[in-house]
């Protein structure tokens, strides 16, 4: 525990004796819902059909479909929620404001522009490159995207060191707008196979998950997860406001561009092998803030366990909604966290008035 | 009139050699991804074999009460599994393509049929259709009696043909309407049916300016029925002074199809090619 | 010494803040700095702080420029206490006044230093309360422990710095003059103490040295009885002031309405 609290840095209340708790709870769940993951689909399987896709002994069509289908496309899901619900809980830590999601204010839409630019452009992008590398092109188009709009977000919500919900928001639609009018031209230029291409995408989904893809984005978010957990204690300053964090110690402009390259990283990873998945980086963290209390060392991780249950949870709805057919995993997200975020609105906006 | 010589002796050779080495294998649960494919299962006689199709196939009624595994381009890998297929049918837009890679990876036989909105494309998906379906000399009938209908239809429209200007609407939003111009399934059939058409200049769906729809002086305004039979998008056009303007409009020139039978290419294009034909050479 | 010489603030509106000001924050004493709102008092003490570079002049900690140090080597020398202080998470008391402890203080003397600080603030007896919801006066003096602790923390108190902007603006006269004796306490152990003050018999009767500014400029500068003559006090504040002393080095002030 000392260790621990060494690690986590800052002041340390004795914990809450439930915490340890609660994160066995979490985990526990995570765990469930992953196996239920890999056991429940449109195609009913035997237990040693699972457990022998799990066991990467497949040699019948049920293990291949646990191993081929299941297996990445659960393993996407974790990479995914935790990127999502990692981001959405720095940027709200930093932004101060509860209400941004990397969705709501436009670096998903971002990191769109920059992924779709690089599947309309694949030709004469890829030309120049080694077949190797394609596999990369499309994060690191997706990246760039999230990097411009995490930027403009941070210099317009910069003024007097907290950001307004209104500014916040009027940003995120400003942005969205100008990303979707570059989509709409993207989608004019584009011809019908790329047209394909980008219509599946877009819906957003975990479906195209292979280990190739699962790989390059485990490798991208992995990078980004390291160090976001490592911003507790930063995250928690910032809950002073700029001046007194910087007055207590802390580089304030080096953390902001730090949380804004992470973030860029991690949605670009997760976008460009999932397309937009929205409130995931919403819902995860107000969740875990529910239940684990304000300290950033304990949300972070506590938010990417929701997140990824959220994200597992809404990929079987999905799945086993109505079978064959599979609708969008964006619905399922957007349908939980549309309300969430409208009911977040109202209460912010009643507590705080609508300048908050 | 159309080069159908085309499709030559040669090629039926291939066709019926590849064939061959199918005939053992009869599949008897087949997924049907494409609403053309889905027209020439039934057509072929195999309609009881289908297990699941896609939201294209809604010709005939029959296809209503088979499983739905959702759009063409957008299926499932794991749905489609469920379903327990010995062939997937698709059509040439199948896809995410990682579904397709899925499919072939758990060990199910996917056959894409050849890309087709031309007649020998027709015939071409017809004989696909059979030799995967183990039905050839089914599928070789067909594709004759096709072939000869098809003649028929093409001369007759060519002969009765006026050289009218079409445009084929695909929808209309609150910005524009979005018009066939070169190189789609609406093009092709329109100058099958023996019209012009009126879009030129661009490839694919894209939207029209007022202005160019205006130049172009389209005398038949086509569009698709809804799927109600309903004829709403039809009366906002004549709102649109686009179009109020266009001769098509002034003499009334407005002629509604089904979408799967004019644009499908499937066994009912010579249906279609008489039925544009009639409509458009009034 | 925290000083600075010939200090120039101009904002980028072009409006100037502050026009050649010289203050000199001496360790194991008080300074306040007094004068009408707008006066340039803030702007002063943010340049102190280290928040904002002077546009002309110079800003030093013991003869080395502020802007020569990193956030970290600053949070080390001088502690600040906004006028507003914000808190947008909710933390408890206890953990709110632990939050601007460096990360390398360990956990036994960290709990330790909280208490104290706490304890001199008054507030011990709410440490798990949350932050948040207490009252205004109260939030205040939570986040004057929370930089007591800060300052605690960094080892051996003497030069360091410690920087108050309207402390006792939010706090009833008991906890005014507690403030101003936590003050006093920290100079008697020789941190130096800048503070902007509003009210000029806390000001008089607590700090060692006064500045009295006006309109950016600095009026005089010395000690209580010297600069808050009634003259110059009726001029600066644009209102009758009565200034009476006991004779013994002790004034009273007071407006006439």
């Amino acid at each position: 525990m000392p260790l621990v609290r060494a690690m986590t840095g800052g002041f340390t209340p004795p914990w809450p004796s439930k915490t340890p708790g609660i994160f066995v709870l979490l985990l526990g769940v995570l765990i469930v819902v992953a196996l239920a993951e890999l056991a429940i689909g449109p195609v009913n399987l035997s237990l040693q059909e699972i457990i022998a896709g799990i066991s990467l002994s497949a040699d019948s069509q049920g293990s291949i479909i646990v191993s081929y289908i299941r297996a990445p496309r659960l393993a996407l899901g974790l990479v995914v929620g935790t990127a999502l619900a990692l981001s959405g809980c720095a940027l709200q830590g930093v932004l101060r404001n509860p209400l941004a999601d990397p969705g709501l204010i436009g670096v998903s839409t971002g990191a769109s522009v920059g992924a779709l630019s690089a599947i309309v452009f694949k030709d004469v992008m890829l030309g120049m490159l080694p077949p190797e590398s394609h596999v990369y092109v499309l994060p690191i188009a997706a990246f760039a995207g999230a990097g411009v709009v995490t930027g403009f977000v941070f210099s317009v919500s910069r003024r007097g060191g907290a950001t307004s919900i209104a500014t916040l928001i009027l940003a995120g639609v400003a942005v969205n707008a100008i990303a979707l009018a570059m989509i709409g031209s993207l989608i004019y230029i584009s011809d019908d196979q790329q047209l394909r291409d980008m219509t599946f995408w877009m819906m957003g989904s975990l479906g195209a998950a292979n280990w190739t893809l699962v790989t390059v984005s485990f490798a991208i978010v992995a990078v980004a997860a390291f160090f976001l957990f490592r911003m507790g204690r930063e995250l928690d300053l910032f809950q002073l406001g700029e001046r007194a964090a910087y007055h207590s110690g802390l580089d304030t402009e080096r953390t902001k561009r730090k949380v804004a390259v992470l973030c860029a990283l991690a949605v670009g990873g997760v976008t460009a092998a999932a397309g937009p998945i929205g409130f995931i980086g919403l819902m995860a963290p107000h969740m875990a803030r529910l239940i684990v209390g304000p300290r950033h060392a304990l949300v972070l991780p506590a938010a990417a366990l929701m997140g990824t249950i959220l994200l597992l949870m809404a990929d079987l709805g999905v799945r086993n909604a109505v079978p064959p057919a599979e609708p969008p995993i964006g619905l399922a997200t957007s349908m939980i966290g549309g309300p969430f975020f409208l009911w977040l609105l109202l209460t912010r906006m009643k507590r705080d008035g609508l300048n908050a | 009139m159309y080069p159908l010589r085309r499709l030559s002796v040669f090629m039926v050779c291939l066709v019926v050699g590849a064939a061959a080495a199918h005939a053992d294998t009869r599949p008897l649960r087949v997924v049907s991804a494409g609403g053309d494919l889905t027209e020439i299962v039934y057509a072929l006689g195999a309609g009881d074999r289908l297990v699941g199709v896609d939201s294209t196939s809604r010709h005939p009624g029959e296809t209503q009460k088979k499983a739905q595994i959702g759009y063409v381009r957008r299926v499932s890998a794991e749905g489609v599994l469920s379903l327990k297929p010995d062939l997937v049918l698709g059509a040439n837009d199948l896809g995410p393509p990682p579904a397709v890679e899925q499919l072939r990876a758990t060990g199910v036989r996917v056959a894409i049929a050849p890309e087709g909105d031309s007649p020998d494309g027709v015939l071409d998906k017809i004989l696909f259709v059979g030799r995967h379906l183990g039905l050839d000399d089914e599928a070789r009938r067909l594709a004759g009696e096709i072939r000869e209908e098809m003649t028929r239809a093409i001369e007759t429209a060519a002969k009765s043909s006026r050289g009218r200007k079409v445009i084929f609407v695909l929808s209309v939003g609150d910005s524009g309407v979005l018009v066939g111009g070169e190189n789609t399934a609406a093009d092709a059939i329109i100058r099958l049916a023996g019209g012009e058409n009126a879009a030129r200049g661009f490839e694919g769906y894209k939207p029209m300016s007022r202005e160019s729809i205006l130049q172009a002086q389209p005398e038949v305004v086509l569009m698709m029925k809804n799927r109600q039979g309903g004829h709403r998008s039809t009366d906002r056009i004549l709102d649109r002074p686009e179009f109020s303007m266009t001769p098509a409009v002034a003499s009334g020139s407005l002629v509604t199809m089904d979408g799967l039978l004019l644009l499908g290419f499937g066994p009912r294009t010579p249906k279609a090619v008489a039925e544009l034909s009639s409509a458009i050479n009034r | 010494m925290l000083e600075v010489r010939d200090l120039t603030v101009r904002f980028p509106s072009g409006f100037v803040a502050v026009h050649g000001a010289n203050v000199k924050v001496r360790p194991g004493e008080i300074l306040a700095l007094c004068g009408p709102n707008g006066a340039g008092k803030s702007t002063v003490l943010s340049v102190l702080a280290g928040d904002r570079a002077p546009s002309l002049g110079v800003a030093e900690l013991d003869g080395r420029p502020l802007g020569a140090f990193d956030a970290r080597g600053l949070a080390r020398r001088r502690v600040v206490l906004e006028q507003s202080p914000s808190l947008s998470a909710p933390y408890t008391v206890e953990r709110l006044a632990g939050l601007s402890i460096g990360v390398e203080v360990p956990p036994g003397l960290m709990h330790d230093i909280v208490h104290r600080s706490l304890e001199d603030v008054g507030l011990a007896n709410i440490k798990d309360k949350r932050a948040d919801l207490l009252s205004g006066g109260e939030r205040h003096r939570a986040h004057l422990a929370r930089i007591l602790a800060q300052l605690a923390a960094a080892g051996e108190v003497e030069g360091k710095y410690l920087l108050l902007d309207e402390p006792t603006a939010s706090l009833d006269i008991e906890h005014q003059i507690s403030v101003l004796k936590i003050a006093r306490r920290a100079a008697d152990n020789g941190v130096g103490v800048l503070i902007v003050l509003h009210d000029l018999n806390l000001a008089a009767a607590f700090a060692h040295q006064v500045g009295l500014m006006n309109r950016g400029r600095m009026v005089s500068t010395g000690r209580p009885p010297d600069v808050f003559s009634k003259e110059c006090l009726s001029e600066v504040y644009r209102t009758p002031i009565e200034v009476e002393s006991d004779g013994r080095g002790r004034i009273r002030i007071a407006p006439l309405y």
